[in-house]
Order: structure tokens, then C-alpha cells, then sequence
């Protein structure tokens, strides 16, 4: 038996009925909620979710409230959860690479109480829904691509550094139910690179239980030229350095791929989480003399993480 | 010079907070203003019911009239009961359907940049005029699950792989309009209790079993509802500062 919390309704009509209810149809009754599955498996699952967890986030601490308020901007006062965890993730040192290298991950964010947080993929670039129609969103997006430092890895000697790029641009979300997400963004580079990159992914969402989801589906990649060759393309002064042949590489279909991420809700405060994204390069991105003699096109991250979720309240 | 261009630049934005500090009263200050208040509800009218999870492709949501169930007249009474220590109730007429009918846009920014549509209805259509403020409850939306949103009073079925789980809800949002200038002094949705699970959705909710379809279901459901409305009204309010915490 699930450890469904059940007390709602045999709790309230012990207050007193209401009135007389004449336009509930039988369109409600349809909606029949059943909760109890007796499998084997569900037994199982039962025994893990009827652990003892505390209803809510508890508000820790309380802050004053602020001093003033500034106009067109919505009072900070109320409740707001903060989420903190670290996390690590094992990727390629650089992409391309055939080596890979662990980084730890710090999680956090912060919103309003009661404010949902929606699914995520690991790829996912950090996003603002300034259109949320339901199930389809879409607004501005950002992602930070770290610099290559050739002197980091010997695969790189002679290559020369490129820069951190910015990239800046928009992504839209459409759920054609509640359990399959389709997104795209396309982005424009700054810095590292000045050009253009677009992904498109699909996510399907299966939640197994309540606290238990598992997600999978593929993605794909496409980026300019001014976004492949500053990691990919050998010129000439490049090939001399590193030995590699000169290469100009273009832009076009840069990656395909599939991942899959699950997540495991402990109680409200604590989730853990664990992804797998593998990508496999192509085109020009693959045909490099970087990737072909000195890396690999076949490209793994694997990630975990846990968070924890607390409430303060502003006065 | 770069770094006389940055002092500058922190100067300019330190007065200009500053300046707005000074410009526009606190919120303790127009609260204390207020003596005489009119309560509007319009919540009630009408029940969601929705399905979401791993839900069939076409899945829409019904609704259904609950018009019966005089849950905006158990708001009113409510929060005049809960006001009544510290402020004059007035009872107020307005068009409970021209209150229900307004929307929040779906282009995230348009809400904050825009007047609130709440104001120019308070101003037209509340009798009578003139109270210090009016505190107007409507229907708020929230997600749940990824692609669906509810609204308002609803009962809404979770469904995963494993099992399925019942949900009633009653989403609502506060808000206290300046009686004058009608002015939105403060907005607020009501946030979730404590007995909301893991299923989530940004309001009063709650977890219901399958003994939900009895034939006496109706009148439980809407004790239900009531109840969620009765225990999460004082906390909104207490958020507000329009009574003393809870």
C-alpha cells in the first residue's frame, strides 16, 4: 500500500457539510482516484515512500522586512524557499576529448514558496519562461562555455587558447502532454566564439511514483562555422605548432546524442538526482585532426548530485 | 580612470535606490492609513478537474459549476471575521463575474509593466466607493506536473506509472487596493499547507483517497475545499500584515 497522506477529506466533512451541491456531475466521478495498487513491485516501492518525512520545508529564519519597496516590483515579504546541494560531474576535459576529468557542482536556487520547479534537463541552458501558456513556454537563454587553455592538456599543444564564450539567446518548450517535453534554443556567441548554435532535444518524462521520475530522449546540435572553428579548425600557423594537419572546419550538424537523468524526492527537503548525456560528434566537429587523431567523437558526462530545500520568510 | 568610471557608476545607482527609498511610502505606512475595508471574492464559480502525469494525448481539462457551493460567500465571512479586530468591514456589491473574468497575461512581463486589471474594476464597479481599501480574492494558477495548469477550485488526478493520486485545490490570491488612488498596496497568492506531499502545486492543495467517489462524495469535497480555504486564509492574511501572523 502506498503511503498516501489521507486525512484531507474525512477531516473536513467531519466540520460540517456545506450547501447542497446541485452542478457536480458525474464528470468528477470519472476522475476516480486509485491509489492502491497490491503488486509485488509496488510493495516494495510502498515500504521505501511510507517512510516518516516531515509535511514541508520549515521556515528557518526570518528576515525584517526591507525598508522600502520600489515601484512595479512585487513585495519580496512572504515565504521563499532556497535550494543548496553540490553536485559532480564526470566530462570530457575539453570537446573532442578522449579524456575526462571530474568537476564538482554547486546547486542552488531560490523562489517563491509554493512556486513550482519544472523539469530540467542537464543540458539545458539556464532560461527565464517570460511566455508560459501551460504547455508551451518559451522566453530568453543563456549558457557560459568555458575557455580551452591549451597549456592544460597536451592534446591541445599549439592549438592556442580560446576564450570563454557567452551565449546568448532563446529557447521554446512544448509539453503535447504532460510527459513528453519538446525544446529548442538558439543561441548567438560572444567571445570565444561569435557564432551561432541551436539545440533541439525531446524529453520523455515518466514519473514511476510521486517521488521517483525518470526521464530519456535524444538531442542534436547544429553550429555555425563561427561556432565550430575556433575549436575544431587548425590554421596554418596552428598546424605548424601542433603538428596537426591544417584543417578548416565548417559549420553544419555538430552533435547527436541521447541522455537520461533520474530523480528520487527523499522528503520535500532532500532530492537526489543522477544523468547520463552521451553525444556523438559529427560532420566537421568530428572529422577535426583534433578530435580524429588526438581525441574521440564519442562524448560522455556523467552526473550526480543531492540538494537540500529550506524556507525563510521576509516580514 | 576605469576605476573613476566604476565609483561613478555605483554613485549614480546608490542614489537612485536611495532616492526611491524616499519617493514611495512603505507598506507599514499605508496600512496604518487604513480603517474601513470592503472584501470582493470571486474564486468560487467554477471547478477544474484535470488530469496530468502521464495522461492520454487530447487530455483536456473539464470544469464544472460549483455556484452552489457559496464558496465566495464563506471568503467574505472569513475574512471579515479574521479583519474584524483591527479594521471596519463594509459589506460591498460588485459583479462577481466581472471579477472572475480577468486574467493574468501569459507574457510573463506585460503583468508587471501593465496597470493591474483589478484597479480600474474597483474603481467602476464596487458600491460603495470611498473605503480606505478593498481586499479583492481571486483565482490563481499554478502548475502541476510540466505541461498543465490549474486554477482556481479543482480536483485534479496525478497519474504515474505506478499509481494515481487525487488532488483538490483551492488557488486564490489576495489583494489589498488603495481605496483612493486604488492602488495595489499589496498582491499576494495563498502558498501551500503543510499536507501538500510530493505532488506539487504552488497553493492550498490536498491529498484525497479513493473513497472520493462515493455517492456522497459531492458534499465531502466541498467540505474539503472549505476547509483548505478556512486554514489557509488566516496565513495569507498574516503574510500580509492585515492581521497578526499566524
Amino acid at each position: 500500500m502506498l503511503g498516501l497522506r489521507t486525512t484531507t477529506i474525512d477531516q473536513a466533512s467531519k466540520a460540517g457539510p456545506g450547501p447542497v451541491m446541485k452542478h457536480f456531475d458525474e464528470a468528477a466521478l470519472r476522475l476516480k482516484v486509485n491509489a492502491r495498487r497490491t503488486t509485488a513491485l509496488l510493495a516494495a516501492l510502498g515500504a521505501v515512500v511510507t517512510i516518516p518525512q516531515p509535511a514541508s520545508a520549515q521556515t528557518a529564519v526570518t528576515l525584517p522586512a526591507p525598508p522600502f519597496e520600489l515601484p512595479m516590483l512585487p513585495s519580496p515579504s512572504g515565504n521563499w524557499t532556497v535550494m543548496v546541494g553540490i553536485g559532480g560531474q564526470y566530462m570530457p576535459d575539453f570537446v573532442g576529448s578522449k579524456n575526462g576529468k571530474f568537476m564538482p557542482i554547486p546547486i542552488f536556487a531560490i523562489r517563491r514558496s509554493g512556486s513550482i520547479d519544472q523539469f530540467r534537463g542537464p543540458r539545458d541552458s539556464a532560461s527565464i519562461a517570460l511566455l508560459d501558456v501551460g504547455n508551451f513556454r518559451a522566453g530568453p537563454a543563456f549558457k557560459y562555455v568555458a575557455s580551452r587553455k591549451a597549456d592544460k592538456y597536451a592534446e591541445l599543444t599549439g592549438l592556442g587558447d580560446v576564450k570563454a564564450a557567452y551565449e546568448l539567446g532563446g529557447f521554446v518548450e512544448y509539453y503535447p502532454v504532460d510527459w513528453l517535453r519538446l525544446r529548442s534554443e538558439l543561441r548567438q556567441g560572444i567571445g570565444g566564439h561569435t557564432g551561432v548554435v541551436a539545440d533541439i532535444s525531446a524529453d520523455v518524462i515518466v514519473p514511476l511514483i510521486q517521488r521517483l521520475t525518470i526521464s530519456a530522449g535524444p538531442r542534436f546540435t547544429w553550429k555555425s562555422t563561427k561556432a565550430t572553428a575556433p575549436y575544431f579548425g587548425v590554421d596554418a600557423t596552428q598546424a605548424l605548432a601542433s603538428g596537426l594537419a591544417r584543417y578548416d572546419a565548417k559549420g553544419g550538424a555538430h552533435s547527436v546524442g541521447f541522455g537520461s537523468q533520474i530523480s528520487y524526492r527523499i522528503d520535500p527537503q532532500w532530492e537526489v538526482h543522477a544523468y547520463v548525456e552521451y553525444e556523438k560528434l559529427l560532420g566537421d566537429a568530428a572529422d577535426s585532426p583534433l578530435v580524429k587523431l588526438r581525441g574521440s567523437s564519442n562524448q560522455t558526462t556523467v552526473g550526480i548530485g543531492a540538494s537540500y530545500s529550506f524556507d525563510f520568510r521576509i516580514r | 580612470m576605469r576605476r573613476i568610471a566604476v565609483l561613478w557608476i555605483g554613485f549614480a545607482i546608490a542614489t537612485a535606490v536611495l532616492g526611491a527609498a524616499a519617493a514611495f511610502e512603505t507598506r507599514a505606512s499605508r496600512l496604518q492609513a487604513i480603517k474601513t475595508v470592503g472584501i470582493v471574492s470571486a474564486i468560487g464559480d467554477e471547478m477544474s478537474l484535470t488530469q496530468a502525469g502521464l495522461t492520454g494525448l487530447g487530455n483536456s481539462a473539464q470544469s464544472v459549476s460549483i455556484s452552489a457551493w457559496g464558496l465566495d460567500e464563506l471568503i467574505v465571512q472569513q475574512t471579515t471575521r479574521l479583519l474584524a479586530g483591527r479594521y471596519r468591514v463594509q459589506p460591498v456589491t460588485y459583479r462577481r463575474a466581472a471579477f472572475a473574468a480577468i486574467r493574468d497575461s501569459v507574457v510573463t512581463p506585460v503583468n508587471l509593466l501593465r496597470s493591474d486589471p483589478f484597479k480600474e474594476l474597483v474603481r467602476s464597479d464596487i458600491t460603495p466607493q470611498g473605503l480606505d481599501a478593498y481586499i479583492v480574492i481571486t483565482r490563481a494558477r499554478s502548475k502541476l506536473g510540466n505541461g498543465r495548469s490549474v486554477e482556481g477550485v479543482g480536483f485534479a488526478e496525478y497519474r504515474t506509472l505506478l499509481a494515481n493520486y487525487g488532488l483538490i485545490h483551492a488557488l486564490y490570491e489576495v489583494r489589498l487596493i488603495e481605496g483612493k488612488s486604488f492602488d495595489v498596496i499589496e498582491k499576494r497568492a495563498a502558498a501551500p499547507l503543510d499536507n501538500t506531499g510530493t505532488v506539487r502545486i504552488g497553493g492550498p492543495s490536498g491529498q484525497v483517497d479513493d473513497t472520493f467517489d462515493v455517492p456522497a462524495a459531492n458534499e465531502r469535497l466541498r467540505a474539503a475545499i472549505a476547509d483548505l480555504i478556512t486554514r489557509s486564509l488566516p496565513v495569507t492574511l498574516g503574510d500580509m500584515h492585515l492581521i497578526d501572523g499566524q
